[in-house]
């Protein structure tokens, strides 16, 4: 290297330093909020319903939103202190999954009646599902976690899927660890993946979940005591069950695109039939009762028929993650003032 | 283990040293891991924030991003043959990798520019994925051509060491700057695109382009010489061996799997299970690289592969305590430092000059290919019979693929090639 070259190289490096450093200061001083201050709007007013949602950003969809309550109907102008991409709530507790004031994590909160924080979980990936039993005894979280693997490229990505006691915060199960059976047979993969959990109302040990392997999407019924699950059959993703626990509430694959139709099927018979919903919804459906569907598309909330009759209606603008209250939302936001 | 403290205080004097010191690492060889290290240090900061940025600001779901990773393999694999005959045939393996260098910089302006759709952003990467394939080969080939025969899985060795020291300072330096700025991934790409021009500017002004061993022959190499090299009885050798060891070799990303079924740990530590093995690899790879250019580059490489026994066996273990997940750990890394560097090296001591960067990059081909076909027959016995049963498979498969190459290896080290 000649001293010419040496010349050159010093004064890149100079003006790589000088300029990374200045670029960071500016981004570092300027606006940089890991949480956004935007406000979800009510859409129309349905008495009797009492909502948990967490506000979006239409600018910045999935910044952490705070988390809102809709008491009869009305939402409630101030937001509680907590912030997060996926909120879910029942029976005194609740999990709330985003990103670490840090920016750098992904962290869960484990809330209870008041919305106060009692316990703080690290994520190892990008905030997906939640639900709680309706006990309020387990917790289920999703997280997608991005291959990062050395040398060999990624595995694509991948899901990850804890039950937690929320009592203490613990995790008591991950499903990638429990047993599977199809037709009577272990069933296993190197490709498993599973998501969306669902409790059954009368006995938090009973959940159901989606299994991912090659193409195909299964629902399976587990037991969290045993560690184990059993296909049912094919074709749900995100199952959600009724209050009653007769009717599971799931989104459907259009083809083998990223696109989902609402449909509803029948514990009992595993029979199914549409919802009046045309466009495709990524999310895991909440039920307002047992006969009301609440959703969002990632912008609004809105709520349709379980039965695939009349159509659907927005319920909160600019909101997410709605969570039926099974106390009244008065009760819920105000014991924590 | 004594190699180990050895090197570590031979390491420095070495790095830094402007003549070389015994030890004998030519300077173009630091100075292309250097390149590497700083490109790494690039790509990584934006790999490790990809999914965080889609999700922020695109709002995307992840799954577009499995699209994204499958573009990415196939094209690396596509140009890595083309280049390397290229940068061979013009006599130009700077050229050739600096055109490698440069595309994956350009990328990185195009990612503050227009990283802001999905399309986008899986174009960009593709394009940064394009421009790794055609540099490996001839950034390969320099560090041959540079090196001397007897010193070359030392040489590969430190570039290997160096190269993963900037893939595991890329996260770090990413996640040190969203620490001070939340959220301000334009902060990331921007000092990504630094780095990756320091890379550019380092390969530019201190590469030399025609090192020592660099051919002197007047005529070009031609294609059909070039695809001559499959059926020249040494190399054809080798290629067999690495085909047969790359089949039988489980990828780490699996290996990571089959670990996370098995361990009852928090979530937490499981990114920890990279680090450890890029930790090892990164602190072996020299020191067993001069084992290497001591003690023979066969024993060593095949060494190398009979360390992943002890990677299946503690698969095959029915519980997992932290002592035998470390012990994994090392193995595993202890396979990549003492094959990653030492299987160029083996190749680089026996193509002709002329056909450097075209061999090495057949061979890299070969064993990418061997490690899809390995992926796919692992995930399908994983399926049919169970993940104790494939490891089973494959320990048997490793064990045949071993005492096959043992022969072939040690025949492709004889006669010298003509050529």
């Amino acid at each position: 290297m000649d001293s010419r070259s040496t010349k050159i190289l010093v004064a890149i490096v100079v003006l790589c330093v000088v300029g990374a450093g200045a670029y960071i200061a500016v981004a570092a001083l300027g606006p940089n909020q890991t949480t956004t201050d935007a406000q979800p709007r009510a859409g129309a007013v349905l008495a009797h319903s009492d909502l948990m949602v967490r506000a979006v950003d239409p600018k910045a969809p999935t910044l952490n939103g705070r988390v809102y309550i809709l008491e009869n109907g009305h939402l409630r102008k101030e937001p509680g202190d907590l912030a997060c991409e996926r909120v879910y709530y029942a029976a005194g507790h609740g999990i709330c999954m985003g990103v670490a004031p840090s920016g750098v994590e992904y962290t869960a909160s484990i809330f209870n009646s008041k919305l106060r924080r009692e316990h703080t979980i690290v994520l190892t990936g990008l905030p997906s599902r939640t639900r709680v039993s309706p006990d309020g005894r387990y917790g289920a979280m999703t997280v997608f976690v991005t291959g990062d693997s050395y040398l060999s490229s990624p595995t694509a990505f991948s899901t990850r899927t804890t039950i937690l006691e929320m009592a203490t915060g613990k995790q008591v199960g991950q499903l990638e660890q429990f047993k599977v059976e199809k037709d009577g047979k272990p069933f296993d993969a190197v490709d498993f993946n599973f998501w969306g959990v669902t409790f059954d109302p009368h006995n938090s040990d009973r959940f159901y979940a989606t299994l991912g392997t090659g193409g195909d999407h299964y629902l399976v019924e587990g037991s969290v005591s045993k560690e184990s699950m059993v296909v049912l059959r094919e074709g749900v993703e995100c199952p959600s069950l009724s209050p009653d626990g007769k009717q599971i509430a799931y989104k459907s694959r259009i083809g083998n695109e990223a696109r989902w139709h609402l449909r509803v099927l029948d514990v009992a018979t595993l029979e199914d039939h549409a919802v009046a919903e045309e466009r495709s919804i990524d999310d895991q459906v909440e039920w307002l009762n047992d006969d009301t569907l609440v959703y969002s598309d990632g912008t609004n909330v809105y709520t349709a028929p379980a039965d695939g009759s009349g159509a659907p209606a927005v319920l909160v603008r600019d909101a997410t993650s709605p969570v039926r209250l099974e106390e009244s939302g008065q009760e819920l936001a105000h014991s924590g003032r | 283990m004594y190699q180990v403290e050895a090197s570590k205080a031979l390491l420095k004097p070495r790095l830094w040293a402007r003549t070389p010191s015994r030890l004998n690492v030519p300077r173009n060889v630091v100075m292309l891991g250097l390149v590497s290290m700083l490109t790494d240090v690039s790509s990584e900061m934006v790999a490790t924030v990809l999914p965080m940025y889609l999700v922020f600001t695109l709002g995307a779901n992840p799954l577009a991003l499995g699209a994204i990773d499958g573009a990415y393999r196939g094209a690396a694999a596509l140009v890595q043959v083309a280049s390397g005959f290229a940068s061979d045939r013009f006599r130009r393996p700077k050229e050739v990798a600096g055109l490698g260098y440069g595309i994956s910089a350009v990328g990185n302006v195009a990612l503050i520019a227009a990283g802001n759709t999905i399309g986008g952003i899986g174009a960009i990467v593709t394009f940064d994925r394009v421009g790794k394939g055609i540099r490996t080969a001839p950034r390969d080939a320099l560090i041959s051509l540079s090196s001397s025969r007897a010193g070359l899985a030392t040489a590969f060795g430190v570039h290997r060491a160096m190269d993963s020291a900037g893939a595991m300072l890329g996260p770090l330096v990413a996640f040190g700057i969203l620490l001070v700025a939340p959220a301000r991934f334009d902060a990331v790409f921007v000092v990504s695109t630094l780095f990756a021009i320091l890379g550019f500017a380092v390969l530019v002004l201190t590469v030399q382009g025609k090192p020592k061993r660099a051919p002197r022959d007047p005529n070009a190499p031609s294609l059909r010489s070039a695809a001559g090299l499959v059926r020249d009885p040494r190399f054809a050798l080798l290629l067999v061996a690495a085909a047969g060891l790359s089949i039988a070799s489980v990828s780490d990303a699996l290996i990571y799997v089959g670990l996370q079924r098995k361990i009852d740990f928090e979530p937490a530590v499981f990114p920890l299970l990279y680090v450890i093995t890029a930790v090892i690899f990164m602190a072996f790879a020299i020191p067993v690289g001069q084992l290497a250019d001591r003690v023979g580059r066969v024993p060593v490489l095949v060494s190398g592969y009979a360390l992943l026994f002890i990677v299946y066996g503690t698969l095959l273990m029915g519980s997992l305590g932290y002592f035998e997940l470390i012990l994994c750990l090392v193995a595993l890394g202890g396979f990549f430092a003492a094959t990653e560097g030492v299987m160029p090296a083996l190749a680089g001591a026996m193509l002709p000059e002329k056909l450097q960067a075209s061999g090495l990059g057949i061979l890299t081909t070969v064993v990418s290919i061997g490690s899809l076909l390995s992926s796919l027959a692992f995930g399908a016995l994983w399926f049919a019979v169970g993940l104790q049963s494939a490891v089973i498979v494959f320990a048997a498969a490793l064990a045949l693929a071993i005492v096959v190459a043992i022969p072939l290896l040690v025949r492709s080290q004889r006669a010298p090639l003509h050529g």
